[in-house]
């Protein structure tokens, strides 16, 4: 649609300006408020523009010297996030990798009905199974684990579903040159098909990463212990005081510093989330 | 020592399709056997089973000696070329051609010196550390002939490799792929479904049917001798006219006014046929038949005319192949003589030659 009117011109400009507005608005808020002390955004009047308590803010609160509620440092918890993020999406994606792998290239009985199994867990998410889930990781005394944290988010039918897409719009005469070459399954494997399912791994890593990141539920049900508390929840924590104010200043350091790694994630795998996303490269 | 064995080979799918009911064949060392026939004949089928990539569900197949029915396709000690190259996208035409010889367990010398070489022979030196995508269609199908070539296999498989590339070039390719295979003196198995290409590569000639070898013979002896009506109308182009006639005491009888002298035990029905090229125009006087000129295809060198020959009954089409530009006109007559020794015949039941 190739079409030149300035009035057309200006309205999509106009509507993108103002939801690039809608949605940049809060983030310009938490920056500013960031910048103020904890009174300036309790007083009813939200300061637009950045007030003179940036870097005390900033260092008090990544130091763990502002009262947050939990007993460890925000440089802890976002630790504790990373190594939860990180091991749900390395876990998704190992897992989903090999049994899209069973399931497009081997022939064994109820092939179907495994891959579909696997489909209907689509319908079970941590939510819907959260009490039995709990019973289960409790017995195996994995409360207050990393293990806990991770293992019960890791099996996913989305990214089992995407590869068994994927790897069938393999040609079928690579898989036969592979075996003429060769290959064994392992061979086959590591150096055929993962590095041709490249770009879909990196757009499942960048949604996984981000699902894995912005857990809360699970977390704040296993964790009793605050050296296993992730970002995200420390900021309800932070909300949640007894007595005195919200330190307005310091939550919005938190947000913000909850808000940079999957950013930083989406913008470093952009080029191959966007490929990965539209097409397969073959 | 003949080199490839097909022994009474059959394939039936799981479903109880009977792709291929027996084949035998040998082939000799260094010989390049061409398997051609329409789509749907099996000849695909037939190279697979020898690559290893279907079972085989009778038969033995014996390479240099040894039965290989249950080896797997790497221990078969071949190399396939497919249609549509298969190369690895994510590779470098150095890694691809590597690939099979790593998979091997070869030292990293040995590789990079016979990928060397055979880059050189194959003019690939330039394009090594290239990936597949960024080379052209006729370099693609080079580094598929030197993936195959690397690994100095005992026999060669083509799956018409020719098939994806126009028309110049693949001119050009199957005069560089006869060259390579004499140098090299590997077997070689060729399918094909172009008789161009199946009568210029093969020393011989193997024309399949719904499965069945119709004729194994060289290329001069299939159009020469054509044993069925089939590889007489496959083997040829234009393919060769063919007309259902009745043989008796006075000759072969093309229906109540055209009948062609012949001396022949045979009784019954037939197929009498002659190839386009074969066809003389003369006067009327000595003229078997007459042709009515439909269409004229001038090809400079040659020239096609296509008409059909009236035998009262129904009219049958003919082709005619004239050397050199002519110009008849459409729907005029052109007196033709089928000389004897041309003729093919063939008993309309049994499909034989007679």
């Amino acid at each position: 649609m190739i079409e030149n009117r300035p009035w057309l011109t200006f309205v999509s400009h106009f509507s993108l300006l103002l939801g690039i507005g809608v949605v940049a608005l809060p983030v310009w808020v938490a920056l500013v408020a960031s910048t103020h002390p904890s009174s300036a955004f309790g007083a009813g009047e939200i300061p637009l523009w950045f007030g003179d308590q940036a870097l005390e803010n900033w260092r008090s609160v990544f130091l763990g010297e502002a009262s947050s509620g939990v007993d460890v440092p925000v440089w802890y918890m976002m630790l504790n996030s990373f190594i939860m993020a990180l091991g749900i999406t390395v876990g998704k994606l190992f897992i989903s990798l090999l049994s899209a792998y069973a399931i497009v290239f081997f022939r064994f009985p109820f092939r179907g009905a495994c891959f579909w199994v696997i489909f209907i867990t689509l319908m079970l998410p941590v939510e819907v199974r959260i009490v039995p889930t709990y019973e289960v990781v409790a017995n195996l005394d994995m409360l207050n684990s990393y293990s806990g944290l991770i293992l019960p988010l890791i099996a996913s039918a989305t990214a089992t579903f995407l590869f068994r897409q994927c790897f069938m719009t393999m040609p079928g005469e690579l898989i036969e040159a592979a075996r003429i070459d060769g290959a064994g399954p392992i061979r086959f494997f590591f150096d055929i098909l993962l590095p041709m399912s490249r770009t879909n791994i990196a757009a499942l890593f960048v949604i996984m990463f981000i699902y894995g990141w912005n857990q809360y539920l699970w977390p704040v049900i296993i964790t009793t212990d605050d050296a296993y508390y992730t970002l995200v929840m420390s900021i309800k924590r932070m909300l949640a005081v007894d007595q005195g104010d919200i330190e307005w200043n310091h939550v919005m350091v938190t947000t913000l510093l909850a808000m940079i790694p999957p950013v930083a994630v989406v913008i470093g795998m952009q080029k191959l989330f966007v490929k990965g996303l539209v097409d397969a490269e073959k | 020592m003949s080199d490839v064995v097909l022994n009474n080979i059959g394939k039936t799918y799981p479903n109880g399709y009977h792709a291929i009911p027996s084949i035998d064949l040998t082939i000799e060392e260094g010989e390049f056997i061409v398997l051609v026939g329409p789509s749907g004949c099996g000849k695909s089928t037939l190279l697979r089973m020898v690559a290893g990539l279907e079972t085989i569900s009778q038969g033995d197949l014996m390479i240099k000696g040894a039965k290989v029915n249950d080896k797997e396709p790497a221990d078969r000690d071949i190399a396939m070329v497919f249609q549509n190259y298969a190369l690895y996208p994510h590779m470098t035409v150095y890694a691809n051609m590597a690939y099979g010889l790593k998979n091997r367990g070869e030292s990293k010398e040995v590789i990079a010196e016979k990928v060397t070489s055979v880059a050189n022979m194959l003019g690939l030196e330039e394009l090594l550390e290239r990936k597949p995508k960024q080379l052209s269609g006729g370099q693609r199908q080079r580094v598929a002939m030197g993936r195959a070539m690397v690994r100095d296999p005992k026999v060669f498989l083509f799956d018409e490799p020719l098939s994806n590339l126009d028309a110049k070039l693949r001119v050009q390719m199957r005069v560089e792929i006869r060259q390579l295979q004499r140098k090299l003196g590997t077997t070689t198995l060729y399918v094909t479904h172009d008789q161009v290409e199946a009568m210029t590569l093969a020393d011989r000639l193997v024309v399949l049917n719904k499965g069945k070898a119709e004729q194994i013979g060289s290329p001069m002896a299939l159009y020469n001798k054509p044993a069925t009506p089939f590889v007489a109308a496959f083997i040829g182009s234009p393919s060769m006219n063919l007309l259902p006639a009745n043989l008796d005491e006075q000759g072969i009888c093309l229906s109540d006014r055209l009948s062609l002298p012949l001396v022949h035990d045979h009784r019954g029905s037939i197929i009498w046929g002659i190839r386009p090229e074969h066809l003389e125009v003369v006067d009327e006087a000595n003229a078997d038949f007459a042709l009515r000129i439909q269409a004229v295809e001038s090809l400079g060198a040659e020239t096609l005319i296509h008409g059909t020959v009236d035998l009262g009954v129904k009219q049958e089409p003919m082709v005619v192949r004239l050397a050199g530009p002519h110009w008849p006109e459409i729907n005029s007559l052109l007196w033709l003589k089928a000389p004897l020794d041309h003729w093919h015949v063939f008993d309309a039941v049994t499909q034989q030659r007679l």
